[in-house]
């Protein structure tokens, strides 16, 4: 496999976990080396660096211990490793011995002789020859507490096969293969399916599935009409080749990649570059992007083979999957936030594309599935041998700023921003120069201080300097997001491979002052056949875990998408924990269905539309979702899919469908996302915010800005998930506050209104506007019951709305027909599937 | 006596329209319920035998709270400081027993054992009843977060909150008989109602979603509470009786949904109900949540205006009124207690948040008699290691933790339970959290083996098969 070269310009150089070539560790030792290092070495580290920089010392300065060579290697809090062997430039333990950095002269008090620091540079440079192995029970090298047979033995670890599906008494039903697994399972119980759906049920329930959007009245007219056997088949594929599918099946992709635009936690930054991913999610579905390619470009789209520019640049935004995760941008210790980014790299990747939680092994093997800490080091050193790059700028509390990714300018690719005049780039040039300057200025003062001066400002003076900084770098901010002709730049999230891969070591209880033995980079153990090599190469390993994941011989993959497809359209999941299919999620419901469904996707070339298509056709799919007292005894959750499951729409298609009844919808939003155009900093959310807030947002659900913790109301009041964590399957709830949102909030007040209009616009008599609203609303014809509360609603509202003062007698009617369209938009119908 | 319905559609049964709510769905819908007090299924229902509490306040504290440094007094772990743990900790391997990093004394008659973390709760040490000996299953968060509200690390069950109010049903017909204020953004299980009617979910105030609650820019507990209520509790536009016409079309074209769909949902039951109740919140939440009312003296007993403790002070008084206003169950969520780092400034600093509203609590409901009938429960979910993780930190703790109780026929000034000698493993008087959930219904007048519902063919219950009641700290 051929990877690519990239010429990738950085924003800014990266510094991060860099331990470099800790694969040599293990060599042994030669008795010279070990002389060596035994005269020369250990005593110097002992007197002059253990008080401050041992297990035993009082108190760990810098976080750096040097008791250990693990230890040794891995260096302090600055993320820089404290060895490298071979390599001085890059021993942080070297460059503070020579005490050339002003900051960091070790140690503090004298400079070590000459000779000695020879010794040193010495050492480092045949190799770092040390002894000190770290000595912890357990640490991957000892005795294996999980039993790899017996774990491979778990239902889900075994590669699905397609089974013959079983025989059926009941004739005439089945339609399809998928069909006669179902039955089975319902005869068995002794039930019987209710009854097919009726035609506009039928097309109500498509249409949302495939677009998150109501039919219009002349769809349903249509359906309703055409009496071919050919009809269902034609309305699913008109729907699957709408530009509204990619949207609305990327957004259930989104759950599962966690995906937002900022970085939650305690400071939550903007990510004003993530929308990309988004995007990118949306093409795919759209194109029917075959699954397993889907997956692998996400994981190492960066090292996949590419045809032009534009394919490299689509592969590149891929691998934003990786970076657009929550993060706790004020670490102080980079060390731990760039383990903390692994793990929360590994933890989304193998939830979303594996449904195992992987992430629980990261400080003890895990809890429940047989999966080890050795397993999660060797996925750990795979990512730690990457660079995520996640963008944003140091500000007070980011101690942990990163670099973006420059797609080619020829990659035609889109861009949030619009091109500016080269006097607007001088402007910013300058604005940022001054900035820099009066910042500069500012530290110059307070160093000019005397102590006591600075002493009575405390903390004051130091803060000045910050917010000062902070200020010229969201200037820089602001600068670097265009050429010097004026035209944006093209920044996208994502990973880029290391130039030397790492390994990692074990961190002991997940405790970077614990470093045990370093484990290869390789793969999950129990997911491979015995006496298959487990361990990566070459580079990264990257791309041979994209590989890995995304094939045929991984006995998950397809399940878990299957799975998941399966639970968007039927309402409940074959495996009803579809994250996890570890020994504490639940089994399946179905298992021969699910193999059957897993089998026949990854056999038509991973094709989720061919998929869907699939099982909308079954009869399953297509029953009513009719009461059964019978049948709702014996089995209340329809796990037997006795019939189907009334189902609530998810917080997106409830605020696109009002959009759409209320004729308000915009289905071409701006490129880009708000958030890319708020700016850096704490300013930028607060631009963000006052955007967002001043006008109203009239495009797609998909298209809202989605900051962590601050998700639109109109969303998280129909439980929309926490975007920090995987989550395949939303909470529905049914409260009070979602009755309260309906009758009091002003976005459902105006488009109430709209809807309004539109229906008093239509040209016809009362009960033609009626039936208008209804075709509308509900896809259907009120009942005569409904007329008559609807009567009802005419006779009393007018009446009572008229007792406020505030209420011109003219506008009364339009006030109640406002009120009118309101009950319909907040009724029970509107925002449930039958 | 009315035992608890046994299956939710029992109260539909009940009407002759075979539907329940609607029936009452008019202008004249209060007066309906108050006549026919059977109906409704929030309505007061008996509890199985005479209830020592009438109200649960829990005061939740998300992150689990470290016993040895609060409530856990372990002479012991402050001698052998700095040795390796011990073997009782096994797995713990090389790591090292870390002393309590705040001095403890005696308080109160009882004497009872505290930190000075908590100068203003000391006073009421008397009224505390402490649990030192809780254990929950897993040491993760998320498990044993959901455990303590559900008793399961796993399934989706109902919380607690939930099955009280199924149990009990609430005094004022007006509010939500379960309100959770501030709860965590993604755990809805905490206050859902799962397989019980929907009802009987919690009702949220305030939290991170909730508009005007300007999260993005501050911290998430850094104030907002005055502009904190329940979200869209108001109508701007139609007077009562207009807005009444409009919720009665709504709910008859829902009550013509749920025909058509053979008679039965459970979801749109759900949507119907909800509307009634969030009808009659709009008059009622906003005289609750009025905090102005109160006496600069009040505010100032709960540490309201005081800095650090003004949020969860207003949240206390908060469900002070709640409890006056007769609500079931209040729960109040008060996060950030992982401290596998930074232990000292950030557990002072949690301590300092919550202490003298707190104290303040114990003191308002006791001045106005309603400590008596209301049980304030204070703990997280599982407890912290007596060794360090760090310089300064520790890791967690679920076999042994400490929670309190107070109030609500509950003995004051009592330790239950204990730790072994350094706070590692409950080995006296063992109280699991099916125990605590058991001993709190058995206070509220519910015995957990007899409030059940019957689902998918199976009686569930808030203790599965587990649980067994403390009566020694039963007042």
């Amino acid at each position: 496999m051929k990877t690519l070269t990239l010429s990738l310009l950085i924003l800014s150089p990266a510094a991060l976990l860099a331990a470099d070539a800790v694969e040599t560790a293990h060599a042994g030792i030669a008795p010279d080396q070990l002389q060596f290092f035994e005269k020369n070495i250990r005593p110097v580290l002992v007197e002059h660096c253990y008080k401050c920089h041992s297990s035993e010392s009082e108190k760990v300065k810098g976080g750096l211990t040097l008791d250990t060579k693990q230890a040794t290697l891995l260096g302090g809090e600055s993320g820089h490793p404290g060895v490298t062997p071979g390599s001085i430039a890059q021993s942080s333990l070297y460059e503070a011995m020579t005490w050339k950095k002003e900051d960091m002269q070790m140690p503090p008090k004298q400079k070590l002789p000459d000779d000695v620091i020879a010794n040193f540079k010495k050492w480092i440079e045949m190799g770092a020859p040390d002894p000190r192995e770290q000595k912890v029970a357990n640490a991957g090298g000892g005795k294996r507490v999980i039993d790899m047979d017996e774990g491979r033995k778990h239902w889900s670890f075994q590669k699905p096969v397609k089974h013959t599906p079983p025989e059926v008494k009941t004739p005439n039903w089945a339609k399809t293969e998928i069909d006669q697994f179902v039955l089975a399972g319902i005869e068995k119980a002794g039930l019987r399916p209710v009854r097919d759906a009726d035609r506009p049920t039928l097309i109500r329930r498509i249409a949302f599935d495939l677009t998150g959007l109501p039919p219009t009245p002349d769809e349903v007219k249509a359906f309703v009409a055409d009496q071919s056997p050919d009809a269902v088949k034609r309305v699913i594929d008109m729907y699957l080749d709408s530009e509204r599918y990619g949207e609305r099946w990327a957004r259930h992709w989104l759950d599962v990649a966690r995906y937002a635009e900022s970085s939650g936690k305690e400071v939550n930054v903007l990510y004003p570059h993530a929308w990309r991913y988004r995007d990118y999610v949306i093409e795919s579905f759209k194109k029917d992007k075959p699954y397993d390619q889907f997956l692998k470009e996400q994981i190492a789209g960066d090292l996949m083979k590419f045809d032009g520019k534009r394919d490299q640049a689509e592969k590149i935004v891929a691998t934003g999957f990786l970076a657009i995760g929550s993060k706790g941008h004020n670490q102080r210790d980079k060390r731990q936030f760039a383990m903390d980014l692994v793990d929360e790299q590994i933890d989304a990747m193998s939830q979303s594309m594996l449904g195992l939680t992987l992430a629980c092994a990261r400080c003890h093997d895990h809890k429940f599935d047989p999966v080890t800490q050795r397993d999660y080091y060797a996925l750990a050193g795979i990512f730690l041998s990457s660079e995520t790059q996640f963008g944003t700028y140091s500000q007070l509390q980011n101690a942990n700023p990163g670099t973006l990714i420059e797609l080619d300018r020829d990659a035609q690719q889109v861009s949030a921003l619009a091109k500016i005049s080269t006097t607007e780039v001088a402007t910013l040039k300058k604005r940022y120069a001054d900035a820099t300057q009066t910042a500069e200025n500012i530290r110059d003062q307070v160093r000019g201080m005397s102590a006591s001066e600075r002493q009575s400002q405390g903390a004051q003076s130091f803060l000045r300097i910050r917010s000062s900084f902070d200020r010229a770098d969201s200037m820089k901010a602001d600068l670097d997001l265009f050429h010097e002709d004026g035209t944006p730049r093209t920044l996208a999230m994502g990973v880029l491979d290391r130039a030397t891969p790492i390994n990692s070591p074990i961190l002991i209880r997940g405790d970077l002052k614990q470093p045990g033995d370093v484990t290869p980079r390789g793969l999950v153990e129990v997911l491979c056949a015995k006496g298959e090599p487990l361990n990566i190469g070459k580079g990264s390993g990257r791309l041979d875990l994209a590989y890995w994941i995304a094939s045929r011989d991984n006995p998950l993959t397809a399940r878990v998408m299957a799975n998941r497809v399966w639970l968007k359209l039927m309402g409940s999941a074959l495996v009803v924990t579809p994250d996890n299919f570890g020994t504490m999620g639940q089994k399946p419901t179905h298992p021969e269905l699910l193999d059957y469904l897993a089998v026949s996707f990854m056999e038509n070339g991973w094709s989720v539309k061919k998929l869907i298509r699939e099982i909308m056709l079954s009869r399953a799919y297509q029953m009513g979702s009719t009461y059964d007292a019978a049948n709702y005894a014996a089995d209340p959750d329809n796990k037997l899919h006795w019939r189907m499951s009334q189902r609530r729409l998810d917080a997106e298609a409830i605020r696109d469908a009002m959009l759409s009844v209320a004729g308000a919808i915009n289905f071409y939003p701006v490129d880009g996302s708000p958030v890319a155009r708020a700016g850096e900093g704490r300013e930028g959310i607060i631009n963000l915010l006052r955007e967002v807030n001043s006008k109203p947002q009239t495009y797609r659900s998909i298209y809202l800005p989605l900051i962590r913790d601050q998700i639109p109301e109109f969303l998280s009041v129909f439980d929309f998930p926490d975007a920090s964590l995987v989550n395949g399957d939303r909470d529905t709830t049914n409260v009070p506050s979602q009755s309260l949102f309906l009758m009091n909030n002003a976005q459902v007040q105006a488009l109430a209104d709209g809807f309004a209009l539109r229906v008093a616009k239509y040209e016809g008599d009362s009960q033609e506007r009626l039936s208008y609203a209804y075709q509308l609303a509900f896809g259907r014809e009120p009942t005569p019951q409904e007329k008559q509360a609807i009567t009802n609603f005419w006779m009393r509202f007018p009446q009572e709305i008229a007792k406020n003062k505030n209420i011109p007698k003219d506008k009364i009617q339009g006030v109640a027909l406002s009120a009118f369209c309101q009950g319909l938009l907040a009724s029970a119908e509107f925002r449930y599937l039958n | 006596m009315n035992a608890p319905l046994s299956h939710r559609r029992d109260f539909l049964k009940t009407t002759s329209s075979g539907f329940g709510y609607l029936a009452f769905a008019a202008l004249a819908h209060q007066q309906a319920l108050r006549a026919n007090p059977a109906a409704g299924p929030l309505m007061p229902k008996q509890p199985h035998f005479t209830p020592r509490a009438k109200h649960v306040i829990f005061l939740c504290m998300q992150g689990a709270p470290s016993h040895v440094d609060t409530f856990d007094y372990k002479p012991k772990l402050i001698a052998d400081a700095g040795k390796s743990a011990p073997s009782v900790a096994g797995r713990y391997g090389t790591a090292k027993l870390m002393p309590p990093q705040w001095k403890f004394g005696q308080h109160g008659k009882s004497g009872l054992w505290m930190s000075e973390l908590w100068p203003n709760l000391a006073k009421h040490a008397d009224d505390l009843c402490m649990l030192n000996s809780m254990a929950t299953d897993l040491p993760a968060h998320p498990q044993a977060f959901t455990q303590l509200h559900t008793g399961t690390t796993q399934f989706v069950r109902p919380s607690l909150g939930a099955w009280t109010l199924y149990g009990l049903g609430t005094q004022n017909q007006n509010l939500p008989g379960f309100v959770t204020i501030n709860p965590p953004g993604n755990a809805t299980r905490t206050f859902g109602s799962a397989f019980l009617p929907a009802i009987y979910q919690g009702t949220k105030v305030g939290g991170p979603t909730i508009p005007g609650l300007p999260a993005a820019l501050g911290r998430r507990f850094g104030g907002g509470m005055d502009q904190a209520t329940v979200a869209n509790i108001k109508n701007s536009r139609f007077n009562t009786e207009a807005q009444r016409a409009q919720l009665d079309l709504v709910q008859s074209l829902n009550k013509s949904t749920m025909q058509q769909g053979g008679g039965v949902s459970a979801e749109v039951e759900g949507v119907i109900e909800s509307y009634e109740l969030a009808f009659r919140m709009q008059a009622e939440v906003p005289k609750v949540m009025d905090l102005t009312k109160e006496t600069e003296a009040t505010k100032a007993l709960y540490g309201i205006g005081d800095g650090e403790s003004d949020t969860f002070g207003k949240q206390c008084l908060m469900a002070r009124k709640f409890v006056e206003a007769g609500v079931r169950f209040i729960e109040i969520t008060h996060g950030n207690w992982d401290q596998h780092f930074g232990l000292k400034a950030g557990l002072e600093r949690n301590c300092n948040q919550v202490d003298k509203p707190v104290a303040g609590l114990l003191a308002d409901l006791k001045a106005r008699g309603l400590l008596k009938d209301t049980l304030v429960i204070w703990g997280g979910e599982f407890g912290r290691t007596p060794h360090s993780q760090g310089d300064d930190g520790r890791d967690h703790n679920n076999k042994g933790f400490t929670m309190w109780m107070a109030g609500g026929g509950v003995k004051g000034g009592m330790n239950y339970g204990m730790t072994d000698d350094y706070g590692y493993e409950a080995v006296l008087n063992k109280m699991h959290i099916h125990d605590w959930h058991a001993t709190v219904l058995a206070l509220m007048g519910l015995d957990h083996e007899r409030l059940t519902y019957r689902y998918a063919g199976r009686d569930f219950r808030l203790t599965d098969v587990y649980g067994t009641v403390v009566k020694e700290i039963m007042a």
